[in-house]
């Protein structure tokens, strides 16, 4: 395990309600939630208990009712690409730019002198395991590539955490496991700080410093699960069993819920 | 809600503007509002032209009769082209390009043909009506699935059948689309016919009010032209609902 | 490649049959003159119409630069601006869907004969299917989009640079398509209605002066014209919109 070295997200008593056409809908209640430098932290939890909502008032791209957000000690208020990177569900590329220039397109808004952002962005597609597929259109890249373009974009601007919401949810199965994979990789060179949301309890295990549970709707922190095992991880082990079983009776519960 | 007080408030504030400029500026030029009210009243009267209802009239029917030919003549060619395959693919992009020439290009042919009567008018207001409508078809049938129509005919439906109860349902939207485009492109024709050049109608009152600069009668024929393009969209709409709800 | 030939054949097939309807008499060839009749016709009256289609496609060009930099700017604005769109699409909607032609003698009045009336009145025409277009291609730019480049700090002038225009391009490209026809249309009819020059006057007074040959000469220069122009711009889409696949 990468030992967490002290906080660096902190939330604070959030709560999030919406004004929608049928009344107001609270999404998230009450939620704290501190995440130490380093971690790997997944939020997991039924559709609809907010944590897009999360992931979003980390990123200033929401803001709370109640209660604040803290990074490095300061107050989220709009985003920050120097310390907060966002890779969203449905990939999110520019269909007009190439793979390479949508690398790229974080760094360009900061005004990075072209030759240099180029540079940074090419330096990356190895690892992205998109070596050739630089001047390739996103419509020409299949899901996992456009996946990996767009976590690419978030690594190009080097801010120490990154926000990933279900960024496999729209993958097969099989591509799913190798992403992880991959992304384990790539968590444990960089020494990001993630944040993670998932369905799948398998990537929750094999890649999470830390689980946090959410109840239904008004989402809520329900329990957290501190994970200690070596990377990587076998899955197949009696512990590893044990863990799977306890997370998803938890999870079961309020999925049971946010169905009724 | 509040989103229709501005829209009113935005057309207030323009009738207030041409108010109050249509009142500094020439009234051979411009007449403001208050002006054009009483024109308006004159016309709908029949003390300025007494022949209004008459030049009405007679648009409506050059426009009914441009109308039925195009439908009768779009959907010919629009299920020919779209029935065979060869014929789609060699005179489709013909009369694509066809439809890419501005309309206008053939009206002073037509003149010529047909003269200053109402058949110019009726030929010109065909031609505008009769690219939309094709087009639609066109599209219209080649949105039809084909694995439909096999399975139809594997059901054992003929060809009536498959066309009923198959194709029409799929390509409804967009035939009745075109019918609505078509019948709007009828009734621009037929009035832009009647300005460029009409003994009867009423472009040529439009014409006649203009040519003696009787501004403010001008600006009432246009209004009454107005209603009757709105009405005839209108109009359309309303079938066009009927054919959404049919295919529900 | 066999679909070309078919054209081909048709176009040849068209202009052999009315060569023989017209030459065997059965038309009156004072309103439909044998193609070969027409060719002669053009040779005749080349120097004067090819002066009037220069003279026609100057005023399209400024028009069409009035209107594609008004309509795509006012589209962008409208578009993009929450209040300003719910407040104003019905009214550009309805004004695209009236007749302009309704305008004109006002426009002739105001601006009288000559080169301003068709200029005004092309860009007017050319304007309002641009404008809907672009109103409706910034609408439905993927909201996604707009939240990643924001997420990346995006400042507002960077929303429209980057996110926006480049979105908006094919329907930018094809509402310069549709405004081009428009803006020729208006340009002919502002000639016929009141011109003094171009193609549209010439035509008209053809047309008077029962001349079908010429007219007919006239008529197929400015469709080809026209023709040729929608072609490039295709061309122009195909290359720009690439990455749509
Ligand atoms: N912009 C919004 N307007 C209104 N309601 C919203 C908005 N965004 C999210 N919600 C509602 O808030 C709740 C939480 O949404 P979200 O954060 O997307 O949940 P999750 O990502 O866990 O599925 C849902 O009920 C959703 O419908
Ligand atoms: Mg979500």
């Amino acid at each position: 395990m990468t030992a967490a070295r002290g906080e660096l997200i902190a939330i604070e008593g959030v709560t999030k309600r919406y004004l929608t056409s049928s009344g107001p809908v609270e999404a998230l209640h009450d939620v704290s939630l501190s995440v130490g430098e380093g971690d790997f932290c997944t939020l997991i939890g039924p559709s609809g208990c907010g944590k897009s909502t999360l992931l979003g008032m980390l990123g200033g791209l929401v803001a709370p009712d109640e209660g604040r957000l803290l990074v490095d000690g300061q107050p989220v208020t709009t985003p920050d690409p120097r310390r907060v990177a966002t890779v969203f569900q449905d990939a999110g590329l520019f269909p007009w730019r190439t793979a390479l220039q949508n690398v790229e397109f974080g760094l360009e808004l900061q005004g990075v002198p072209a030759a240099r952002r180029r540079r940074t962005a090419s330096e990356l597609l190895g690892p992205l395991g998109l070596s050739g597929f630089a001047e390739k259109y996103p419509r020409e890249l299949s899901g996992g590539m456009k996946q990996r373009v767009a976590i690419g974009r978030a690594l190009a601007i080097d801010a120490k955490i990154l926000l990933m919401d279900e960024p496999f949810g729209a993958l097969d199965e099989q591509t799913r496991v190798l992403m992880g994979e991959w992304l384990l990789d790539i968590w444990r060179r960089t020494l990001k700080t993630v944040i993670f949301v998932t369905h799948s309890l398998h990537e929750a295990l094999f890649l999470s410093t830390r689980v946090a549970v959410m109840t239904a709707r008004p989402g809520r922190i329900k329990s957290m699960l501190e994970l200690s095992m070596e990377y990587p991880r076998s899955m197949e082990s009696p512990e590893m069993a044990a863990l799977r079983a306890k997370l998803w009776s938890e999870i079961r519960e309020e999925s049971l819920r946010a169905m009724r | 809600m509040r989103v229709l007080w501005l829209r009113l408030g935005l057309l207030a504030a323009l009738l207030a503007v041409w108010e109050v400029a249509g009142r500094a500026a020439n009234p051979l030029l411009a007449v403001p509002p208050s002006a054009v009210l009483p024109a308006l009243r004159d016309l709908l009267l029949l003390r300025s032209y007494p022949e209004l209802p008459a030049s009405l009239w007679l648009t409506l029917r050059e426009i009914g009769a441009a109308y039925m030919l195009a439908v009768a003549a779009g959907l010919g060619c629009g299920f020919m082209l779209g029935m065979h395959r060869l014929v789609g693919r060699v005179w489709g992009p013909m009369l694509a390009a066809l439809y890419a020439v501005p309309a206008v290009v053939w009206y002073p042919s037509l003149m010529l043909f047909f003269g200053l009567e109402a058949a110019s008018k009726i030929a010109f207001g065909f031609l505008l009506g009769f690219f939309p409508i094709t087009l639609a078809v066109l599209a219209g049938v080649r949105q039809v699935n084909p694995q439909l129509v096999t399975v139809a005919h594997a059901y054992g439906a003929g060809a009536v059948t498959v066309f009923r109860r198959v194709m029409l349902p799929s390509m409804l939207f967009t035939l009745v689309g075109g019918l609505r485009t078509g019948l709007a492109l009828c009734v621009i024709g037929v009035i832009v016919g009647e300005i460029l050049g009409s003994k009867a109608g009423i472009g040529t009152l439009i014409n006649h009010a203009y040519g003696l600069l009787r501004t403010a009668d001008y600006v009432a024929l246009v209004l009454v032209t107005l209603v009757l393009v709105v009405g005839s969209d209108v109009l359309a709409s309303l079938l066009e609902r009927r054919a959404q709800r049919w295919t529900e | 490649m066999q679909v070309r030939v078919l054209q081909l054949v048709t176009v040849l097939a068209a202009l052999v049959s009315w060569e023989v309807v017209a030459r065997a008499g059965w038309v009156d060839p004072l309103f439909v003159p044998a193609p070969s009749a027409v060719a002669r016709a053009l040779l005749r009256i080349g120097g004067t119409a090819f002066a009037g289609l220069g003279d026609t496609l100057g005023k399209t060009a400024v028009a069409y630069a009035l209107s594609v930099t008004l309509g795509v700017s006012a589209g962008v604005v409208v578009g993009s601006v929450r209040l300003l769109r719910d407040v104003m699409s019905p009214y550009v909607i309805a004004l695209y869907g009236i007749p302009k032609i309704l305008v004109l003698p006002w426009i002739v009045l105001l601006l009288g004969y000559g080169t301003t009336p068709a200029v005004v009145y092309g860009a007017l025409h050319g304007l309002f299917p641009i404008m809907v277009l672009v109103m409706g291609a910034v609408r439905d730019v993927d909201r996604t989009l707009v939240t990643v480049a924001r997420s990346f700090g995006a400042t507002t002038w960077q929303l429209y640079w980057k996110v926006l225009l480049p979105a908006i391009v094919p329907s930018v490209l094809a509402g310069m398509r549709l405004g081009i026809m428009f803006c020729l249309l208006g340009v002919l009819v502002v000639e016929m209605f009141a011109g003094v020059r171009g193609m549209g006057y010439v035509m008209g007074s053809l047309a008077n002066g029962f001349q079908a040959p010429e007219l007919f000469a006239a008529t197929g220069l400015v469709s080809a014209a026209s023709i040729a122009i929608v072609l490039a711009l295709d061309h122009l889409n195909d290359k720009l919109s690439h990455w749509r696949g």
